[in-house]
């Protein structure tokens, strides 16, 4: 019975190995792409950096490929989101099931999180980094499924991470800065507002940490992507380390540093030393 | 602009991601921390009647193992006064039947007395009449030596024989 199944397994094996080796033998006889393309890679390059080439006519507006992106991203999660709400979160119960943990527990990490580092108001930017981490995570992720769209010069070109691109990570850094900045200015007047403004060099460097990180692992994949030499198994590996790390990554460092930067803008002020000193003295002299 | 930066574009990603917020707070986040928030407080508030509960056990046992406490040491009391009753009453029945076996000996006692002076003053008048028979006699018959000895020697013999 067991040199059954291992003769079975080594047939398997010898079969998937002629496969492979057919396939690579065909792709030589053929002949590899002589690598004739429209753009050279250094123009693939510079175009995933700057987009200035590959753009997107939206409702009469030309835009960077990434702002759809950011759109296919909200829209999914958004549609996502409201079923969840309509179909699963009513169904909850107290013992969870595999589903309903998923969801507790992501919502809890966002939420311990926020606890941890701005113990003072904890609630409104737990719901925050919520949105912010699942939007980073998820149009992270979404440059793997390798969606099209058509540009303006009738070519087609892949949908990126909305992140990758520089306004889109502008916009994260900048509305998490302004985020940063309403709840100092709430919680604590002037005073909180102006303690934030002292980091004015905090939406610039988000934003920045955002678009460098995320656009690294755009660069890596246009490059192998580009050359068909590069094409086998080492995908895999790039996926994985541009992709799928980045997106936790990026998530868990925005998140942590909007939590901590909203927890010190909202805490409440400290008493002056000075006052509590004199009020110490005063003490001891009515006891003495 | 530097890198392409275009704000049209950046307010875009802006409204994009203000719009994905606020659905995802009222959608998503809101409704699961409100459940989460139900579910702890009632774990809490099962916690709190458990710990109430057991509290209550505990001052229960505490009653009862004071009560049982007191009836052991109220047995103990009332075990402990009927040995002593148990126990005068045996004196009590020794003491008598002490008495009674005394008085019966000093009963007996003077019976025997009585008997035996009796016995020793029946003997006693036995003798007298034996000695007041050896009289007559000697009295009677002649008297000689051969005579006086044998008489004597009758009395002793009778006396002997008396005895």
């Amino acid at each position: 019975m067991k040199n059954e199944k291992n003769k079975g397994k080594r047939t398997l094996l010898i079969v998937w190995l002629i496969l492979i080796a057919v396939l690579v033998s065909a792709i030589f006889a053929i002949g590899l792409p002589s690598g004739e393309k429209e753009e050279t890679i250094t123009e693939v390059m510079q175009d995933g950096v700057l987009h200035e080439e590959n753009r997107v006519n939206l409702f009469g507006l030309i835009v960077n490929p990434a702002v759809i992106s950011g759109f296919v991203v909200s829209g999914i999660l958004l549609v996502t989101a409201a079923l969840i709400r309509i179909f699963a979160i009513p169904r909850f119960t107290y013992v969870p099931g595999k589903f309903q943990t998923v969801l507790e527990k992501t919502v809890e990490f966002f939420d311990g999180l926020a606890h941890a580092n701005s113990p003072h108001k904890p609630n409104f930017v737990g719901a925050y980094i919520f949105a912010a981490g699942t939007y980073v995570c998820f149009s992270t992720l979404f440059e793997l499924l390798g969606l099209q769209v058509l540009t303006t010069k009738g070519t087609s070109a892949p949908l990126p991470a909305p992140l990758a691109d520089i306004n889109g990570a502008i916009a994260m850094g900048v509305t998490s800065y302004l985020f940063i900045l309403g709840g100092g200015i709430v919680h604590n007047g002037v005073k909180g507002g102006l303690s934030v403004l002292k980091d004015f060099s905090l939406p610039i460097s988000m934003s920045f940490r955002l678009f460098g990180a995320l656009l690294s692992g755009l660069l890596v994949t246009e490059l192998v992507y580009y050359y068909v030499s590069l094409s086998f198994v080492l995908p895999v590996v790039v996926g994985v380390l541009f992709t799928l790390l980045h997106a936790v990554i990026q998530t868990y460092v925005l998140c942590t540093l909007v939590s901590i930067f909203y927890g010190e803008a909202v805490e409440p002020p400290k008493p002056k030393e000075k006052k509590v000193k004199e009020k110490k003295i005063k003490h001891q002299k009515e006891i003495a | 602009m530097p890198l392409n930066i275009d704000f049209v574009q950046v307010l875009i990603h802006m409204l994009n991601f203000v719009i994905l917020f606020g659905g995802l707070t009222l959608l998503l986040f809101k409704p699961i921390t409100k459940f989460l928030n139900e579910r702890k407080e009632y774990y809490e508030n099962l916690e709190a009647e458990t710990a109430q509960k057991v509290a209550e056990a505990d001052r229960a046992k505490e009653e009862y193992e004071r009560r049982l406490s007191a009836i052991k040491t109220d047995m103990a009391h009332l075990a402990q006064e009927q040995e002593q009753e148990m126990a005068a009453t045996a004196n009590a029945y020794l003491e008598k039947a002490q008495g009674k076996a005394n008085q019966i000996i000093a009963e007996a006692e003077k019976t025997a007395k009585e008997h035996k002076a009796h016995i020793l003053d029946s003997a006693q008048s036995d003798f007298s009449e034996l000695v007041l028979e050896a009289a007559k006699k000697l009295i009677a018959d002649t008297s000689t030596p051969e005579r006086d000895r044998e008489l004597y020697d009758e009395f002793i013999k009778a006396t002997k024989e008396e005895n």
